[in-house]
């Protein structure tokens, strides 16, 4: 009967933590539009922004020549360069200028100047010297960077039309038996991606990697929310003034508060679905502008994404309970959150730059007492397509959010969550 | 209700000290007092929200210090400054406190609340809003509505203007009347004690000064109204 009438009571509890929850139409609002639009436009603006860009290209061609080489009858012409240089890094969107005067360089307009020196056909086409071109890039711009990426991919283009048009010369010229590969790339090597047991995977096990990272990363956006919720239902009933009645009910404070964590933890859980269709969105804009196709992504990551962040969360809360109670007042209850919430981020930030399931021994064995380590890992493993250790990873995480929901809410002091401490 | 010699210390500074009273049942017991006094301070000790740093108090025979939450069934308390849940109608705040306190949603209770609330159709609006003197009558349809054995008031017409006072404190005198409940309140109203304790407990410094019925403290300390009566109880000293 006891047991009965404090499960209507926990019930009573529930009732009125998830009738205000629903008509917090903020809260939801923002629990639910946050990781809804910050994933997709995270791709969205990355994309966007990337492409309205303004990256200044001059090609300077201080040759501007053509040379003969009389013993292998070839042509080569600085113009050919230039040319190609320049349609190609318009087809990219590039503004790009060619000229023939050096000074240009120095007007401090251009982000990348690629210089074709004085001397550039006669050395190309011959068969002892090796053309130089220098490329001048401005320090610290990203889209700089990437121009050079594709200049540099264009160079290695002629460079190797130029060898093709060479060994051909002397291939003709000697009648030996050779092609352009033998002569130039004597040696490969050839990268065969493997999974568990050795088993051949393809390039997607790559892309489901990166993902595993942004999920890992994604992991962030969604513990505030929850631990917004919960400084409000505890620290805000003080402040607001409720919290002396309920109280005074014959319930005991811990019913008070796990009723308060079960309603955070079904927030949680939404704004961690919120979190998993905003990826959806994320991956589809990118892979959508990038290879022109929708990428679908494994159901079962989502759930897993899912699964672990309503633990994440969980623990997170359970984290910053005792000190949410002990706070004076919504303002610290808040900065005490984020501290939590900021070496979540830190963690994750970390999950995204470190394989976890890579770490040795000691550091691996001390980071598993972090919980969030079994947040990163169980994403981590999962993607590897470990089946077993995801769910040991999530079993322990599920386990010290429960123990330290425990232990936070045996520690609470009625007066302590009733009576600000003194300033 | 006993109060035994009860003293609460926050750190170094005490808020009561060796507090001890005793409420009859169907009576109501006035704590009069100025601010800081500790009146505050022992209504929340007889309520069970704070522990004294010694003392005990029995409600109904139950040790309220040792069992807090057995005690509490025997309850009723409305706080000085409580407030409402704005997104919950007062209906659902009936329902909610009726489903706590008794394990069950009770429809006489939530009748009974309604009555004495005198919110009529407004019940089904949103406690948000509610001006302040129907906040308080919510409040206070709450704290009687099961009709515990004991309520605690504290300030029941804190912040009130007189219409919405004189309201309250009628519902709490007719109330008492009709359930024979015992009711424990505090205030620095003495007119409002005045009017509705049988007994009252002048408090100061965390002390109690006098304790009496309201005709035998004026005539114990010779005076012709309850402010001058508390005045010369605590000797003039500052309050």
């Amino acid at each position: 009967m006891r047991g009965f009438i404090l499960s209507e009571r926990f019930k009573a509890l529930m009732w009125k933590e998830l009738t205000d929850l629903v008509r917090d139409k903020k809260t939801i609002a923002t629990s639910l539009l946050m990781p809804l639009i910050v994933l997709p436009l995270l791709g969205i603006t990355s994309i966007a922004l990337m492409g309205v860009q303004e990256v200044n290209i001059a090609i300077i061609d201080l040759d501007n020549n053509v040379s003969y080489n009389p013993v292998l009858n070839i042509s080569i012409s600085s113009k050919d360069l230039v040319s190609l240089l320049s349609n190609e890094l318009k087809k990219y969107g590039y503004d790009v200028v060619v000229s023939h005067n050096e000074s240009i360089a120095e007007n401090g307009k251009y982000d990348l100047i690629i210089i074709i020196p004085k001397g550039f056909s006669r050395n190309a086409s011959s068969t002892t010297l090796r053309a130089k071109i220098t490329v001048l890039r401005r320090a610290g711009i990203q889209a700089a960077i990437r121009a050079e990426s594709l200049v540099n991919s264009i160079i290695d283009f002629y460079s190797r039309k130029l060898s093709e048009i060479k060994v051909n010369a002397i291939v003709k010229m000697t009648g030996i038996n050779a092609t352009l590969e033998s002569l130039l790339d004597p040696l490969s090597t050839r990268t065969v991606l493997i999974g568990i047991g050795g088993k051949v995977v393809g390039f997607e096990v790559e892309f489901r990697s990166y993902l595993a990272r942004i999920l890992v990363l994604a992991l962030s956006v969604v513990i505030m929310p929850a631990t917004s919720f919960i400084i409000d239902g505890i620290i805000g009933e003080r402040e607001r003034k409720t919290i002396e009645m309920l109280l005074s009910s014959p319930v005991n404070v811990s019913l008070i508060i796990y009723s308060k964590l079960i309603a955070a933890s079904l927030l949680g859980l939404l704004t961690a679905l919120a979190d998993a269709f905003g990826l959806i969105a994320y991956i589809t804009s990118i892979s959508l502008v990038y290879s022109g196709a929708i990428f679908f992504l494994d159901p079962y990551i989502l759930l897993v994404h899912a699964i672990v962040a309503f633990f994440t969360i969980l623990v997170t809360v359970a984290i910053a309970l005792p000190f949410i109670t002990r706070t004076r007042g919504i303002r610290s209850a808040s900065n005490i959150a984020s501290i939590v919430a900021v070496a979540g981020t830190i963690m994750f930030f970390t999950g995204f730059i470190v394989d976890y399931t890579k770490l040795q021994a000691p550091l691996r064995t001390i980071l598993y007492f972090i919980p969030y380590t079994h947040s990163i890992l169980a994403i981590q493993n999962y993607v590897l397509g470990y089946s077993f250790e995801p769910l040991i990873n999530i079993m322990v995480l599920a386990l010290l959010s429960i123990g330290l929901i425990l232990l936070s809410v045996k520690t609470l002091n009625t007066e302590k969550i009733l009576l600000a401490p003194p300033t | 209700m006993v109060v035994d010699n009860i003293s609460k210390r926050y750190g170094e500074k005490v808020a009561i000290r060796d507090v001890s009273f005793r409420v009859k049942k169907g009576e109501i017991f006035g704590l009069i007092g100025p601010n800081g006094a500790g009146k505050t301070t022992t209504l929340r000790i007889i309520a069970t929200l704070i522990k004294p740093t010694r003392g005990r108090v029995y409600i109904n025979g139950i040790d309220a210090i040792k069992n807090p939450i057995e005690a509490r069934k025997y309850i009723g308390y409305l706080p000085e400054e409580a407030e409402v849940y704005p997104r919950l109608t007062g209906y659902e705040h009936f329902k909610f406190y009726s489903w706590l306190r008794l394990g069950y949603v009770d429809k006489n209770v939530i009748d009974l609340a309604i009555n004495l609330s005198g919110l009529g159709e407004r019940i089904y609006d949103r406690a948000s809003e509610y001006s302040k003197g129907m906040k308080r009558r919510l409040l206070l349809a709450i704290a009687l509505m099961t009709k515990p054995d004991v309520v605690i008031l504290d300030e029941p017409t804190s912040g009130l203007d007189v219409y919405a006072a004189v309201n309250v404190r009628k519902t709490i005198r007719s109330f008492v009347k009709e359930t024979g409940i015992t009711v424990i309140l505090s205030s620095h109203n003495m007119l409002e004690v005045e009017y509705l304790c049988d007994r009252i407990a002048f408090i100061n410094k965390g002390r109690i000064v006098a304790i009496g019925t309201p005709k035998e403290l004026l005539s114990k300390y010779n005076a012709t109204n309850l402010e001058e009566a508390f005045i010369n109880a605590v000797g003039g000293e500052e309050i």
